[in-house]
């Protein structure tokens, strides 16, 4: 039986010849990014053959590495099969991030508590943030951040219910266990720092998109990933913790927050709430961005909600020299003297584009000419040689495209994706404010939610056109409003009773729906 | 006016998208007795061929080719009443629509574009489309081509269970299966036994002119 050595995790594996390589590591639990779930149509899933042979796919590889690559034996695992004995390299991602965790808390009252602990989790489709809270004084002890187990099989919610669609209950079963396990050890690590014990915790409450809130209960969500993308439930849910696994008190509950449709969730509900949208005197947009862009319009109350499919692109894939945002992202640039430079994080030596990054950099290179109003790079033909921008126009792939320094690019085709993810949102904001009756004009406030939106600045923002530029002086940031919504929700039944109510007052509308919607979507392109 | 120069004119009304222009250089056409059908395949097809052209190389994105195919649809209004029956010969016909369970049809909707703009007849079924629709519009209109989309990974099932009737029927034959969309590659197109998958629309009708053994 042939055996597979990592040289990264030091693992050595054995299985029969013709394995898939990604099942293989996946199964053994070697973490390799695989946001597409072996689809082969992400290129992330990345390793370095070292010794011994591989047999590849190699038509569909080279739609996804270079040539360059190829040469240096970097395959894809998921288009490999074990053929004999080998030594490879997984590229293993940093465990720990950097999960955005404080934000606004607004005043509000909580029910008398005697004792005990409870816990607050904001789920995210990537990371999941939580708080150890003292319940009779309401303080934050403790908090801790990490990935969501559940990226094994998948980035996003999409390839995760095309997983259950393909393996049926036994996949619910996983998706809910590696969730649980996630949860688990952020608990198990809280009470470990106040030195208390687990048995201790009373009370969890979970705000999360929907089909995470439907995996962590073990909840079928085949059918919130096909239209008409109806839910298995939207109403809030209470269950007792231990049963589903929760290391806690046996009586413990777990309360999640309710959904108000198969694409805004407890995650978007406590947003709303936290942000007194149904209250306000104002017009404002609530905005969380990530693959999909959730948003919620107050008309002085009214309320409005969409979701738009933005894709990866925000997050750095699909991009060319996409990176998470680790040492060596390009997170800013800008030019000095004719010349463009860039920030990176950590000032590392540049490797790659984060997502927030990505925006930055498309924003400059709009201002400085590079890119046409239909997102079109400007013809290196057509400027002087003299032109400063001359040199930093290149060919890659036989298209058009910067560099941005040694190694890293910015192609036509990355331009292009941030394209369409802007003209998600855009039209998607667009759609909601005709829909509220208002104008873009009328808007007070733009209220940017979530881990990803706090690191885009008001200027990449408007100036890529995400939103649109008549209201980049108006944007604030809240952070995670959605853990916030959990932490109301876990020291006062009130604000349950409430968030419960909001849920029922959002009205929610289907983009693709909307007479008009696939022209607004193009002139939403535009830059 | 010359009539190739007119020609010329119309294929870069088309390519500017400008469908005012298409509009009065269509109407010029048929007011100087230039048959209609030479019209369209000499003017407004070529200036959507170049548009699909600038599409391949990344000079034109979506909102082009789709304001680019209200230009040519423009001139087709004009032109289209004023062709004499008889004339529309055999053509390559095609059903499209994208798979059940499914709403996102941007991506069909510029296959679809660029089916008629080379000139083949598309029925289209629209999105969310139940799978035995494609099969039976298929054999009903004997159909050249089934092309499917879909943007989502969890509705990509559809389309193997669409080549499975079709074996099913034992009609698989007669028909050339065409997939597309974001999350399809040739490795799936291989796996469920489509004829052919392409990255994009310009590519897909280049693909289907390669299966009909057509230059």
């Amino acid at each position: 039986m042939p055996s597979i050595k990592d040289i990264t995790t030091k693992k050595e594996l054995q299985c029969e010849s013709g394995t898939n390589l990604l099942t293989l590591l996946l199964e053994n639990n070697v973490f390799v990014d695989n946001a597409c779930n072996g689809k082969g149509t992400c290129g992330k899933c990345r390793i370095r053959l070292v010794e011994g042979e591989l047999e590849i796919s190699e038509e569909d590889e080279a739609k996804k590495l270079t040539e360059k690559e190829r040469k240096e034996g970097i395959h894809l695992a998921c288009l490999s099969l074990v053929k004999g004995d080998c030594v490879i390299q997984t590229n293993v991602a940093s465990k720990k991030m950097n999960v955005l965790t404080d934000g606004y808390i607004p005043e509000f009252e909580k029910d008398v508590c005697e004792a005990g602990y409870g816990v607050a989790i904001d789920i995210g489709t990537t990371t999941i943030a939580m708080s150890m809270i003292s319940m009779k004084t309401g303080e934050i002890l403790s908090e801790e951040a990490g990935m969501n187990g559940q990226r094994l099989y998948g980035q996003d919610v999409l390839t995760r219910i095309t997983y259950e669609i393909e393996q049926g209950q036994e996949a619910i079963d996983k998706l809910k266990e590696a969730v649980i396990t996630s949860i688990n050890e952020g608990i198990k690590a809280m009470c470990k720092e106040l030195g208390i014990s687990t048995e201790e915790v009373m009370s969890i409450t979970v705000a999360g998109n929907c089909t995470m809130t439907h995996m962590l209960l073990g909840v079928d969500a085949r059918s919130i990933g096909m239209a008409p993308y109806k839910p298995a439930f939207l109403q809030a849910q209470t269950v007792n913790a231990k049963e589903h696994g929760i290391e806690c008190n046996k009586d413990a509950t777990l309360y999640c927050l309710a959904q108000v449709s198969g694409f805004i969730g407890g995650d978007i509900l406590a947003g709303a709430y936290v942000c007194d949208l149904l209250h306000s005197d104002k017009i404002s947009l609530f905005l969380d961005i990530g693959t999909n862009g959730e948003m919620v319009v107050s008309k002085r109350g009214e309320l409005y909600s969409c979701s738009c499919a933005a894709g990866p692109a925000l997050e750095g894939m699909n991009i060319t020299c996409g990176m998470p945002a680790l040492p060596g992202a390009v997170e800013k640039v800008w030019v000095e003297d004719g010349k463009l430079c860039t920030a990176t994080i950590a000032g590392e030596k540049p490797k790659g584009i984060c997502g927030s990054g990505i925006l930055e950099v498309v924003d400059e290179l709009i201002k400085q000419e590079f890119i046409k109003k239909s997102g079109v790079f400007v013809k290196k033909k057509k400027i002087e040689e003299s032109d400063w921008r001359y040199n930093y126009l290149v060919e890659d792939e036989g298209g058009p495209a910067l560099k941005l320094s040694e190694g890293v690019l910015v192609t036509q085709k990355d331009v292009r994706q941030v394209q369409l993810a802007k003209g998600a949102i855009l039209s998607g904001f667009l759609s909601l404010v005709k829909r509220a009756g208002i104008t873009v004009e009328d808007i007070d406030e733009v209220i940017i939610a979530g881990q990803f939106g706090s690191h885009l600045s008001a200027q990449a923002l408007a100036g890529v056109g995400i939103i649109p530029r008549e209201v980049k002086e108006k944007v604030t940031y809240v952070g995670n409003t959605s853990k916030t919504g959990a932490y109301m929700a876990l020291l006062s039944h009130k604000v349950k009773e409430e968030m419960e109510d909001l849920a029922d007052k959002i009205t929610y509308y289907e983009l693709a729906e909307i007479d008009g919607y696939e022209q607004l979507f193009m002139e939403c392109m535009r830059f | 006016m010359d009539k190739m120069e007119l020609f010329s004119e119309i294929s870069e009304a088309v390519k500017e998208m400008e469908d005012e222009d298409v509009e009065d250089l269509c109407e010029k056409s048929l007011e100087e007795g230039i048959d209609p059908t030479e019209t369209i395949r000499e003017g407004l097809i070529k200036g959507m061929s170049l548009v699909s052209e600038l599409y391949e190389t990344g000079e034109y994105f979506l909102p082009e080719v789709l304001t680019a195919s209200f230009a040519l649809n423009a001139g087709l209004d004009i032109l289209k009443p004023h062709i004499k029956q008889e004339e529309t010969g055999a053509q390559v016909k095609v059903v499209i629509g994208v798979v059940e369970g499914d709403t996102h049809d941007i991506g069909k909707n510029l296959v679809k574009i660029m089916c008629e703009s080379v000139g083949f007849e598309v029925y289209d079924l629209g999105r969310d489309v139940p799978l035995d629709d494609f099969v039976n519009v298929a054999k009903e209109k004997n159909c050249d081509f089934i092309c499917m989309s879909t943007l989502m990974t969890t509705t990509m099932g559809g389309m193997r269970t669409v080549i499975d009737k079709l074996k099913e029927q034992g009609i698989r034959d007669q028909f050339k299966v065409i997939i597309g969309g974001g999350p399809i590659s040739q490795k799936f197109a291989d796996e469920i036994g489509a004829d052919g998958y392409s990255v994009d629309a310009a590519a897909a009708v280049k693909k289907m002119k390669e299966l009909k053994g057509i230059a």
